[in-house]
């Protein structure tokens, strides 16, 4: 776990934004997700920045680790940018670079692409940056409780949901410790031709399907052992609670979007 | 080989949360040749410490001497390949690192790496399995059918064959049946002996560190709180005490005596059985009602 990558990485806190209740933080990004193809001014993406920057500074996780963590989507964002800057071909030309010719346009659009991009993967990873697993699961087991109703198998899709979350972290874990042990008996990960390359994952791969078929063995066979059974009637030991600030935050939540309205072109 | 840390600190996860400084400053020796025990409470960072030993981790700070190997935080080291075969490391838990179709490919795997050839592979596969108490009958079965004591002594004998200089081991015999784990600990002491290793040992027995080690260091929260050979250290009750440790059970036996009946015993390295006559002898001479 040595890397900074941040998406689905929980920071503990007990900031504003991760005291929120999930179901609000999670119908929230999902409107979210819609009215960011709202905005089409300048106006109402400075409304939608503002908004996402405010929710990042409330979490109260450090700012220049949010954007380390983010290094991997900033390739694409850039990606993105200059991919518009080739294919667009709107408005009038405002320079070339060596013989191609740039469009005012394309920067423009280029630019509002990549700054709803950014927008969209900065407000999902405020998620899990704030909320467990365990929160998230629960928080969807309760939203999508009325597919219940037409059979949809909801609680055994949440217990899978957070069985496979619980044990990202075991896995990464695991992997790190194999591959220090089979480093230490002369596997080289990391240099030589592809070819060998792709052969030194087999002692990391082996193990690792043979510990997590272990653990998944013994886990299904605790929770028997401890007469756990489906969904119906059964309590919960985390109750969900929506709260003052819950409300507070979505009425201002419907603020913005009404604003987003005004403010588009 | 000689080793020697200065000043080493590791930092896991820098400039994020979840930083964690898991080794300060932290400087000692190793003669080549000594057996050396480290003890400490359970994340006082002797896994940590254990990694710098042959690369896997490179100092935050300070400086990492093995041999003619030199780990420093800004450079890589270019012959890590050389220094891992010098360098044999028994993790904690090494079965999880089985994964061949059979019990003599795996011990083989490690030689074969580092590019011993298949004669001399099968002449140290022998050998190991004879060191390590396996049957010869297991080898062309496959490590998942074995016990768990079993994958231990198979993962434990793909260290040994790779034939190195300097042996760690991170709690080897943890989960052993207890005759297990006294003929393990002997059985690396002969390795030890015989082949002029530098054996380093991560132990939670104090009996252990004891009876084989001719250095120990103790380390508490990252740092190095005390050094020393065995008998210097455990002698100091109260300090180790502060830092969740205890003394080994024999010399915790002889101050009580000593204490109760005023005599003098000092421990020599004696057995208990030793110690119930030496004892005797002393009490001989006194009178009680
Ligand atoms: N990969 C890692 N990332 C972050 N922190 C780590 C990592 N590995 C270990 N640590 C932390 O570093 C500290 C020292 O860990 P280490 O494994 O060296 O302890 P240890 O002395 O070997 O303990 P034990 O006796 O339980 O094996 C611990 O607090 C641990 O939580
Ligand atoms: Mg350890």
């Amino acid at each position: 776990m040595s890397n900074s990558f941040i998406i689905g990485q929980y920071v503990p806190g007990d900031s504003f934004i991760h005291r929120l209740d999930p179901r609000t933080k999670i119908a929230i990004i999902f409107t979210f997700v819609i009215v960011v193809f709202l905005a089409n001014s300048v106006a109402s993406y400075g409304l939608l920045t503002a908004f996402s920057i405010g929710s990042a500074l409330l979490t109260r996780i450090k700012l220049s680790y949010i954007a380390k963590g983010l290094t991997p989507v900033w390739f694409l964002i850039v990606f993105t940018f200059i991919l518009h800057l080739i294919v667009t071909k709107d408005g009038e030309v405002l320079f070339q670079i060596a013989s191609y010719p740039i469009y005012s346009g394309a920067i423009i659009q280029g630019a509002a692409i990549s700054l709803r991009f950014f927008l969209l993967i900065l407000v999902t990873s405020l998620l899990t940056l704030t909320t467990t697993p365990i929160e998230i699961t629960d928080a969807i087991e309760t939203l999508l409780g009325p597919l219940k109703k037409i059979k949809f198998p909801v609680h055994e899709l949440a217990l899978m949901m957070s069985i496979s979350l619980r044990f990202i972290p075991t896995l990464m874990q695991e992997t790190e410790k194999i591959s220090k042990a089979q480093a230490s008996r002369g596997v080289d990960f990391k240099t030589g031709p592809i070819r060998d390359r792709v052969q030194a994952v087999v002692p990391l791969l082996v193990p690792l399907f043979v510990s997590a078929f272990k653990r998944a063995e013994e886990l299904a066979m605790a929770m028997e052992a401890r007469g756990y059974q489906g969904g119906e009637g059964r309590t919960k030991l985390r109750e969900l609670k929506i709260e003052g600030r819950d409300l507070f935050v979505i009425s201002l939540f419907l603020l913005i979007i009404i604003g987003l309205v005004m403010t588009r072109a | 080989m000689d080793i020697s840390f200065k000043n080493v600190s590791y930092i896991y996860q820098p400039n994020t949360p979840f930083e964690h400084r898991a080794l300060q400053n932290l400087s000692f020796d190793i003669k080549s040749g000594s057996y050396v025990a480290i003890v400490g409470h359970t994340g006082s960072g002797k896994s940590t410490l254990l990694q710098h030993l042959n690369g896997l981790l490179r100092p935050t700070d300070g400086q990492v001497q093995i041999g003619n190997f030199t780990l420093s935080p800004d450079e890589k080291l270019k012959n890590v390949m050389d220094l891992r075969k010098k360098v044999g490391v028994v993790f904690q838990y090494p079965e999880h690192q089985l994964f061949e179709e059979t019990v003599a490919k795996d011990i083989g795997f490690g030689p074969k790496n580092f590019g011993e050839a298949e004669q001399e592979i099968n002449k140290r596969l022998y050998e190991v399995i004879e060191a390590v108490q396996l049957p010869e009958s297991l080898l062309e079965r496959s490590p998942f059918d074995l016990s768990g004591g079993q994958m231990r002594r198979v993962a434990i004998a793909g260290v040994l064959a790779m034939a190195p200089e300097v042996l760690v081991l991170d709690e080897p015999t943890a989960g052993l049946d207890p005759r297990g784990q006294k003929d393990m600990m002997d059985m690396f002491y002969q390795l030890h002996k015989q082949k002029g290793l530098t054996t380093i040992l991560v132990t939670h027995s104090m009996e252990d560190a004891l009876r084989y080690a001719d250095h120990v260091i103790i380390l508490n929260k990252g740092t190095k709180y005390m050094e020393g050979t065995p008998l210097d250290v455990f002698t100091r009750k109260q300090e180790l005490n502060e830092v969740q440790l205890d003394i080994p059970e024999i010399i915790e036996f002889l101050n009580k005596v000593e204490k109760r009946f005023a005599i003098n015993l000092s421990y020599q390295g004696q057995s208990l059985a030793e110690v119930a006559q030496q004892v005797v002898e002393k009490l001989k001479g006194k009178n009680y009602e």
